[in-house]
C-alpha cells in the first residue's frame, strides 16, 4: 500500500480530476446543479440527440454507466430521452454500444425516436381505427335551399 | 469500561445471551430423557424473540452508563457521518439506470416484418389469453385479401404486464417492449390503439429485435 | 306412422294468388316392423333396427365415434376413414358410418387397434393440411382441430427433410358468399353431397385421384343456389368459409342468441352471433319442424343490411320539406297531433313485411281507439268468401315438416324455391327419397327438381271437369282441396295450404288487419301510419297532396323517404318480439343487440304515442302486451306450437258463391335467382346481397 493511498491523496487527486473533466469549477457547479453529482468516466458514445454516454467501472455495477443529457434539454431532461439503440447498453442488457453492434436492425420503416410526450401538444390521444358500426340513413334533400 | 466497549455494537444482546434461558428449561425437565430443549438447539434454528435482560450489577451499570452518556446517539451520528464519505448505494436516475433483463416486460408494441408489412394476422389468441381482458381486436379482410386487424386496442391501465400475449402470438407481432418510461398525465393516453402500438414498434424495433435475439436460445 | 298407406297432396301458393293441392289414392301394405338385432358396443348391449350403421348404434349408447364425411342428413360416403373401429372377428378395422350392424356384432371403439387406426388416419389428414389455424376462420369451431386433439397422436412424425412442402391447391371462385381455401380441404365430400342432394345443383364434384384429388366445380363456375351458405356449416375444416364473415371474429369471443328469422315466411330458427353490439353472422338453429339444420342464403347473409341505411334518430320534415333529425319529444308530439286531429275515416295504418305481433296489436288498438278500422297489411289476400275469417284459409295447414310425407304436391302460382327456400328443400327431399310427384300451375320456373307443368292459366285450377281474380281463385282452390280431401283415406291430412310471403302477414291477419290497402287508399286518407311498410304499395302519388305520413321502422327506404315524421324502430335482432310463421306457429325473437342510436322497440313507440294523444293503451310492459295478444288469439303466444285448423268445409261453403269464371295468367314475382336476394328493407340495404345479384348476372354471361 503506497503512502499516497494511506494518506488518502488518491482521493484528492481524483477529486481534482473530476473537477477538470467536468469543465472546471464553473462547469462542475453547473453539472452538480443539473445532475446532483459529479463523476469521471470515459465517453463511450453520443447519440443523434446529443446525449453523451459514459462508463467508469470504478463505480459499482448499476452506477458504472450513465448518460449526460444533451445541453439542449437544459433542466428538462427526462428518462425517456434515451433512444432505443442506447437503451440496452444503458440498462446493462448488452455490453455493446449500438455503433459496435452489427446485428442491430436498421430498416427503412423504423421511426425516429421520440421521448414521452405526455402533457405536451404532441401527446398521443386515443381515437378509433374502425369505421362506425352502423351507417345511418341520410334522407335525400328535396330542396337545396 | 473501555471506549471500545462503549462503541461496540449490540453489547446488550451479547450480555443477555441465550444460554441462561436454555439452562433454566433444562432444570425443569431433568428426568425426561427425550427432553425438549427450548429454544431448540438443532442447527438451523435461531431464537428470535426478545430475551430477558441480564440483571447482574455489571450489566445494570453498563446500561445506565449508556443511557446517561448518550452513547447511542453518538454512535448514530457517527454512522451518518461515515455515509457522507461513502459511495451512495442508490443510483442517480435518470442519469444512471438499473439493469434490465432482455425478458423485461414493458410497454407493448406491434412489430413488422423486415419488409415493413405488419406482422399481426388477427388470430386473436392474445385477446383470448389476456387475463385482464385488456386487448380488443377487430379484424376484416384487407384489400389484398390478407387477414389484418382494423382495431387493436390495449387498455394499458387494465394490463397486468403478464406477457401472456407475446407468448401466445404465433408470429411475434405483439411484444412487451423494454420501455417502462411511458407514464402519462391522463388516463386516456394509456388507451393505446393500433397506430400507437405500431409506432411503438417502429420506434423500438432496434431494442426489441436485440432482446429477442438475446433470448432466443432459451425458448 | 299411421298415415302410411295414404296419398297426400299439398299445394302452396303465393298469397296474392291462391293455393291448392291434390292427391291420388293408392295404398301400400304396411310393412311389418322388423325385429331388432342385438349388438355390443364396447361390450354394452344395444338393440337396434337392422340396417342401422355401427356409428348410429354407438351413438345410441352414448359412444361418439369421430367422423368427418358422415352427416346425418346426407348420403353415406365413407371416404374419410376417421370412423374406423375394430369389430371382433373382422381382420381389418371397418368404417363405422357405412357398416350396417349384424346380429351379435361386437364393436370396440376404444381398443388399441381402433386408436391406432384413428391416429394413422389423422396423421395422413394432417400431412397435407396446412398449419394455418391462426388465420383460418374455422379456428375454434373446427372438427379437425377438435378431433386431432381428442383422437390424434400426441407426437408428430412429419419431418419435411427435403423441404418439398405440403400439398397446395388453387382456390376456386365459387361466388360472393363462400370463400374457398382448397388447400385445407380433407375431401370429405360433404359439400358435394349437399349440393346435389339437398340444394339440387350438381355443380360440385371431385377431379383427380390420390394426392391429385380436388374438390371443385370442374369449370370456372359459381355455386349459385339459394341454400349455398349451408356448405359453410357442413365443411368440417376451413376449406369453405363465409366471405362476408371472413376474419371478423372467433367463436369464443362471440355471444350467441337464439332467435327467429323474418326474411321469409317460414320463421326459420336462427342463432344470432354478436360481439360488441354488432351482429356478426347468423347461423341456423336446428328445428326439425321448420328448417331442419339449413338456412337460406338471404336469411343467413342479409344480416349486414342491419348495419346500413338504419334510422337512428327521429326525423321530421322542416319548412322546406327536408327530413331533419329531431328529438323524440318533437317527433312524437307532431305525430300525435296529426293522429288526434285526423277524422277517423281518413286514418290509415299499413303494416309492412317485418312487423311483429306486439307492435301490430298496439297499432291496431291505437287506431281503433281513434275510431278507425283502417288497419291493413301490404300483402294482398282475398277477403271475399271465408276470407281471413277462418284461420285455415291463410295458413300452411299441413305443417312444413309433413310435406315430406306427401305423395303429390300441386303448386299454384308460386315459386317456392325463392319464396320459401327451405320448404322447397323439403319438397325436394320428398321428391328424392319418396318419389313424390310435383305439379305446378304458374309460370315455368326452376325448382331444382322435375315437376309436371300444368300451365300458367288460372283457369286450370277449375280442374278438368269444369278451374286470377284472387277471391275466385282461392274459392276454386278451396273447392279443389275439399274434393281431394274427401277422397283421402286419412281424414286428418289437410290438403289446402296457403303460403304467405312475409313474416308479418299471418300475425296481422290473426289480429284482424285487412290484407291489401286498395280500398282504404282510394278513400284518400289524411294521415297514413306506415309500420315498416316499404314495399311501395303505398306511395306519395296515390295519396292526397296534404296527406300526413308517419313512418315507423328500422330502415330508410321507400317508406321513410315519403314520410313527414320518421320514428326509428328496432329490427328483428334488436327486440323481443313475436312472429307467426306461414304454418301459424308463433315464435319469438330475442334481443341480440341494442337498437342503434335513439331507436326504440316498436310497441313502446306506439304506446308512448298513445299517451301523448290521450288514448293511453292499457299495457306498460311486454308481458301485458302479450296478455293482450292472447286475449285476441291464444295461438299468438303459444310459442313453438301450431294449432290445428279445420273448418275447410265451412270455408268452402262460404266460397261457393264466388265461383265465377276466372281467367288470366298466374305470375310470381321471384322467378330467377337474382330476384331472390333483395326482397325487403334489410336485404335491400345489404351489400352482400347486392354482390350476389351481380354474381348471378355475371354467371349468366359466362359460357358455362
Amino acid at each position: 500500500m503506497s503512502i499516497v493511498k494511506i494518506l488518502g491523496l488518491d482521493k484528492v487527486a481524483s477529486f481534482f480530476n473530476i473537477i477538470r473533466q467536468n469543465g472546471g469549477i464553473r462547469g462542475s457547479l453547473y453539472k452538480l446543479y443539473r445532475q446532483d453529482e459529479l463523476k469521471d468516466g470515459t465517453l463511450v458514445g453520443e447519440d443523434k440527440f446529443g446525449n453523451k454516454y459514459f462508463e467508469n467501472p470504478r463505480y459499482f455495477y448499476g452506477r458504472n454507466r450513465w448518460v449526460e443529457y444533451s445541453d439542449n434539454y437544459n433542466m428538462n431532461y427526462d428518462g425517456s430521452q434515451v433512444p432505443a439503440e442506447w437503451f440496452g447498453w444503458l440498462h446493462y442488457k448488452s455490453d455493446l454500444p449500438p455503433h459496435k453492434d452489427p446485428a442491430r436492425p436498421n430498416y427503412p420503416w423504423m421511426a425516429e425516436f421520440t421521448e414521452n410526450l405526455s402533457g405536451t401538444t404532441g401527446q398521443y390521444t386515443p381515437y378509433t381505427t374502425t369505421r362506425p358500426k352502423v351507417e345511418p340513413w341520410v334522407p335525400e334533400r328535396k330542396s337545396t335551399v | 469500561m473501555s471506549l471500545v466497549k462503549i462503541f461496540s455494537v449490540s453489547s446488550r444482546v451479547r450480555a443477555g445471551g441465550a444460554s441462561s434461558l436454555v439452562s433454566r428449561h433444562v432444570q425443569y425437565s431433568t428426568e425426561a430423557k427425550t427432553e425438549k430443549v427450548y429454544p431448540p438447539k438443532e442447527p438451523g434454528y435461531m431464537y428470535v424473540n426478545a430475551v430477558d435482560p441480564n440483571m447482574t450489577m455489571k450489566a445494570l451499570s453498563d446500561r445506565a452508563a449508556q443511557t446517561m452518556f448518550w452513547t447511542e446517539l453518538a454512535r448514530g451520528f457517527a454512522v451518518t457521518l461515515a455515509h457522507i464519505f461513502k459511495e451512495p448505494a442508490t443510483i442517480n436516475y435518470p442519469f444512471e439506470k438499473g439493469p434490465l433483463s432482455p425478458r423485461f416486460r414493458g410497454e407493448h408494441a406491434l412489430r413488422r416484418y423486415p419488409s415493413g408489412e405488419e406482422r399481426c394476422i388477427a388470430c386473436k389468441l392474445c385477446e383470448a389469453i389476456c387475463p385482464a381482458q385488456a386487448i380488443t381486436i377487430e379484424a376484416e379482410e384487407r384489400q389484398d385479401g390478407s387477414r389484418r386487424t382494423t382495431r387493436y386496442d390495449i387498455d394499458m391501465t387494465k394490463c397486468i404486464y403478464c406477457g401472456f400475449c407475446q407468448e401466445a402470438c404465433p408470429v411475434d407481432a405483439i411484444v412487451e417492449g423494454p420501455n417502462f418510461e411511458f407514464s402519462t398525465e391522463t388516463h386516456e393516453e394509456l388507451l393505446y390503439n393500433k397506430e400507437k402500438l405500431l409506432s411503438n414498434g417502429d420506434k423500438w424495433e432496434s431494442e426489441i429485435a436485440s432482446n429477442i435475439r438475446a433470448d432466443h436460445l432459451y425458448r | 306412422m299411421l298415415r302410411q298407406p295414404l296419398c297426400r297432396a299439398l299445394a302452396l301458393s303465393s298469397p296474392a294468388r291462391a293455393v291448392p293441392l291434390a292427391s291420388r289414392s293408392y295404398s301400400n301394405p304396411v310393412p311389418a316392423e322388423p325385429e331388432k338385432v342385438e349388438v355390443f358396443i364396447n361390450d354394452k348391449p344395444v338393440y337396434v333396427a337392422p340396417g342401422t350403421t355401427v356409428l348410429q348404434a354407438a351413438a345410441q349408447v352414448g359412444v361418439e365415434i369421430p367422423r368427418f364425411c358422415y352427416h346425418e342428413r346426407l348420403a353415406v360416403a365413407g371416404n374419410c376413414r376417421m370412423c374406423l373401429v375394430e369389430v371382433e372377428r373382422s381382420p381389418k378395422p371397418v368404417a363405422a358410418c357405412a357398416m350396417p350392424v349384424m346380429k351379435g356384432m361386437r364393436v370396440k371403439t376404444d381398443s388399441d387397434l381402433t386408436r391406432k387406426a384413428r391416429e394413422g388416419v389423422m396423421e395422413f389428414l394432417l400431412v397435407n393440411h396446412p398449419l394455418d389455424c391462426p388465420i383460418c376462420d374455422q379456428g375454434g369451431e373446427c372438427d379437425l382441430q377438435d378431433q386431432s386433439m381428442a383422437f390424434g397422436s400426441d407426437r408428430s412424425r412429419f419431418t419435411d427433410v427435403h423441404f418439398s412442402g405440403k400439398r397446395a391447391v388453387e382456390d376456386k371462385d365459387i361466388g360472393p358468399l363462400i370463400k374457398t381455401i382448397m388447400t385445407r380441404c380433407i375431401h370429405c365430400t360433404r359439400c358435394i353431397r349437399f349440393a346435389s342432394e339437398v340444394a339440387g345443383v350438381d355443380d360440385f364434384g371431385t377431379t383427380g385421384r390420390g394426392t391429385d384429388m380436388q374438390v371443385g366445380t370442374y369449370v370456372e363456375k359459381m355455386l349459385l343456389s339459394e341454400l349455398s351458405g349451408n356448405v359453410i356449416d357442413l365443411c368440417p375444416v376451413g376449406a369453405l368459409t363465409s366471405k362476408p364473415y371472413s376474419f371478423a371474429a372467433r367463436p369464443w369471443e362471440t355471444r350467441r342468441i337464439d332467435s327467429v328469422d323474418v326474411l321469409d315466411p317460414l320463421g326459420s330458427n336462427i342463432v344470432v352471433t354478436t360481439r360488441t353490439n354488432e351482429v356478426l353472422r347468423i347461423l341456423p338453429r336446428t328445428n326439425e319442424e321448420i328448417n331442419e339444420e339449413w338456412l337460406s342464403d338471404k336469411s343467413r347473409f342479409a344480416c349486414d343490411g342491419l348495419k346500413r341505411q338504419r334510422l337512428v334518430t327521429p326525423m321530421m320534415t322542416d319548412s322546406r320539406g327536408n327530413l331533419m333529425p329531431v328529438d323524440w319529444e318533437d317527433a312524437i308530439v307532431a305525430a300525435a297531433r296529426a293522429l288526434r286531429d285526423c277524422p277517423p275515416n281518413k286514418l290509415l295504418a299499413v303494416a309492412g313485411d317485418m312487423a311483429d305481433a306486439e307492435s301490430l296489436v298496439a297499432l291496431k288498438d291505437l287506431v281503433n281507439r281513434l275510431g278507425s278500422e283502417n288497419t291493413c297489411t301490404e300483402q294482398y289476400f282475398p277477403l271475399d268468401g271465408a276470407g281471413i275469417d277462418l284461420r285455415s284459409s291463410y295458413l300452411c295447414n299441413t305443417k312444413i315438416a309433413n310435406v315430406e310425407d306427401a305423395d303429390f304436391v300441386l303448386l299454384i302460382g308460386t315459386n317456392v324455391r325463392f319464396e320459401a327456400p327451405l320448404l322447397n328443400a323439403r319438397i325436394r327431399k320428398a321428391y328424392v327419397h319418396k318419389d313424390t310427384d310435383v305439379a305446378l300451375i304458374g309460370p315455368k320456373v326452376d325448382l331444382t327438381y322435375d315437376y309436371m307443368h300444368v300451365g300458367d292459366s288460372a283457369s286450370v285450377v277449375k280442374i278438368s271437369p269444369r278451374g286470377p281474380e284472387g277471391s275466385a281463385l282461392l274459392a276454386y282452390t278451396q273447392e279443389l282441396a275439399c274434393k281431394l280431401q274427401d277422397k283421402l283415406q286419412d281424414k286428418e291430412w289437410k290438403v289446402l295450404n296457403v303460403l304467405q310471403r312475409t313474416a308479418s302477414q299471418v300475425a296481422a291477419l290473426d289480429l284482424g288487419y285487412q290484407p291489401g290497402v286498395g280500398k282504404a287508399l282510394q278513400d284518400g286518407p289524411k294521415v297514413v301510419y306506415l309500420l315498416g311498410a316499404d314495399s311501395g304499395v303505398v306511395s306519395r302519388d296515390q295519396l292526397p297532396k296534404d296527406a300526413f305520413v308517419i313512418y315507423q321502422g328500422h330502415h330508410g327506404d321507400a317508406g321513410a323517404a315519403m314520410a313527414d315524421v320518421v320514428l326509428p324502430g328496432a329490427a328483428y335482432t334488436e327486440k323481443r318480439a313475436t312472429f307467426v310463421n306461414a304454418e301459424g306457429r308463433a315464435q319469438q325473437t330475442l334481443v341480440a343487440v341494442a337498437p342503434p342510436g335513439m331507436a326504440r322497440e316498436d310497441w313502446k313507440i306506439i304506446r308512448a304515442l298513445s299517451e301523448v294523444i290521450g288514448e293511453r293503451l292499457p299495457y306498460d310492459n311486454l308481458d301485458e302486451v302479450r296478455d293482450r295478444l292472447s286475449e285476441i288469439s291464444p295461438a299468438l303466444v303459444a310459442y313453438g306450437d301450431v294449432q290445428e285448423n279445420n273448418y275447410f268445409a265451412q270455408a268452402r261453403a262460404l266460397a261457393q258463391s264466388l265461383q265465377k269464371p276466372v281467367s288470366g295468367k298466374l305470375d310470381v314475382q321471384l322467378k330467377h335467382l337474382e330476384d331472390f336476394f333483395m326482397t325487403d328493407t334489410i336485404s335491400r340495404a345489404s351489400p352482400t346481397m347486392a354482390k350476389c345479384i351481380q354474381a348471378v348476372l355475371k354467371q349468366k354471361d359466362s359460357p358455362y
